[in-house]
């Protein structure tokens, strides 16, 4: 279980897991040697609401880093999520096809997306955010989204 | 027992300003009005929320299907509170997983996915007051 930063903004709770990075646009990466699990963060997941399905890029997928990797369609929108790393898409997480409300459910474990192995993980680990530059970014994107509320 | 007495009721979710709130109250509308209006009776959620003594009485007194547009489950939640009984919780989301050529679009009109997925949510909940009805006729419930 990673330790986590949180926020409440409004009546809303956000976590950010200290253990992985973070894209700017809310995509984690949590790596292991040259694997890199990916997945959406709590802000995302909780801003775009109820997952309906999540359309996820096949393992053997080449990917560039910011190439879209997956499409997860929610009851507000149909979100594409960027890789946050290039390389090629090693493992697809088996529950994006039967419950892929797992994201909404459990965004920093059960509901990761695709394991990617990174083609140049120390370039692309150094255009991500650590946890509290993350957390930072998305405390002012979810007080700009709650003055819409 | 009479017709009134075997009233289902179906309470929808409000979800203002929200596709899928908007098809879980064109479902109910569908039902109560159309499909089975002799056997189901609408409730407003809002009067739920307000503590409305008719409302809650209904609820305490009839079985109720709930339709809800999202997790929060507003709709079963209330009628829970209500000292009601969920015979039957749809979750619109659910319906639109099984159908996914049912896209919804569209808030205050839908558009044609989200009018089919409505009416398929109101088939869903008419078998579901067609069984609850017959299992009210039975001889063991008389």
């Amino acid at each position: 279980m990673p330790d986590y930063l949180e926020t409440t903004v409004d009546k809303f709770i956000f976590r950010v897991a200290t253990d992985r990075l973070y894209s700017p646009e809310g995509v984690w990466a949590l790596a292991d040697g040259d694997r890199i699990r990916i997945g959406m963060t709590d802000f995302l997941q909780q801003l775009n609401g109820d997952v309906a399905f999540a359309d996820v890029k096949p393992e053997g997928t080449a990917v560039a880093a910011g190439d879209e990797v997956a499409v997860i369609e929610t009851i507000k929108a149909n979100v594409e999520v960027p890789s946050p790393v290039g390389g090629t898409v090693v493992e697809v997480n088996p529950a994006m096809e039967l419950s892929p409300e797992a994201i909404n459910q459990d965004p920093y474990g059960e509901g990761w997306l695709v394991v990617i192995e990174a083609r140049d993980w120390p370039t692309d680990r150094d255009a991500l955010l650590d946890p509290q530059a993350y957390f930072e970014l998305m405390k002012g994107q979810a007080e700009e989204e709650a003055k819409k509320l | 027992m009479s017709p009134e007495e075997r009233k289902v009721l179906v309470v929808p979710c409000s979800g203002i300003g929200k596709t899928y709130g908007t098809v879980s109250r064109e479902a109910a509308y569908e039902v109560t009005e159309d499909l089975r209006p002799g056997s189901t009776g609408l409730v407003a959620l809002s009067l739920l929320v307000l503590g409305d003594e008719e409302a809650r009485a209904a609820v305490q007194a009839h079985p109720a299907v709930t339709i809800d547009g999202c997790k929060l489950a507003c709709a079963a939640r209330m009628v829970q509170e209500s000292g009601g009984h969920v015979a039957q919780g749809i979750a619109v989301l659910d319906v639109y997983r099984r159908n996914r050529e049912l896209k919804p679009q569209g808030i205050a009109e839908l558009n044609e996915g989200g009018r089919q997925l409505a009416h398929a949510v109101a088939e869903e909940i008419a078998a579901v007051v067609d069984d609850l009805v017959s299992r009210e006729e039975a001889p063991d419930h008389a």
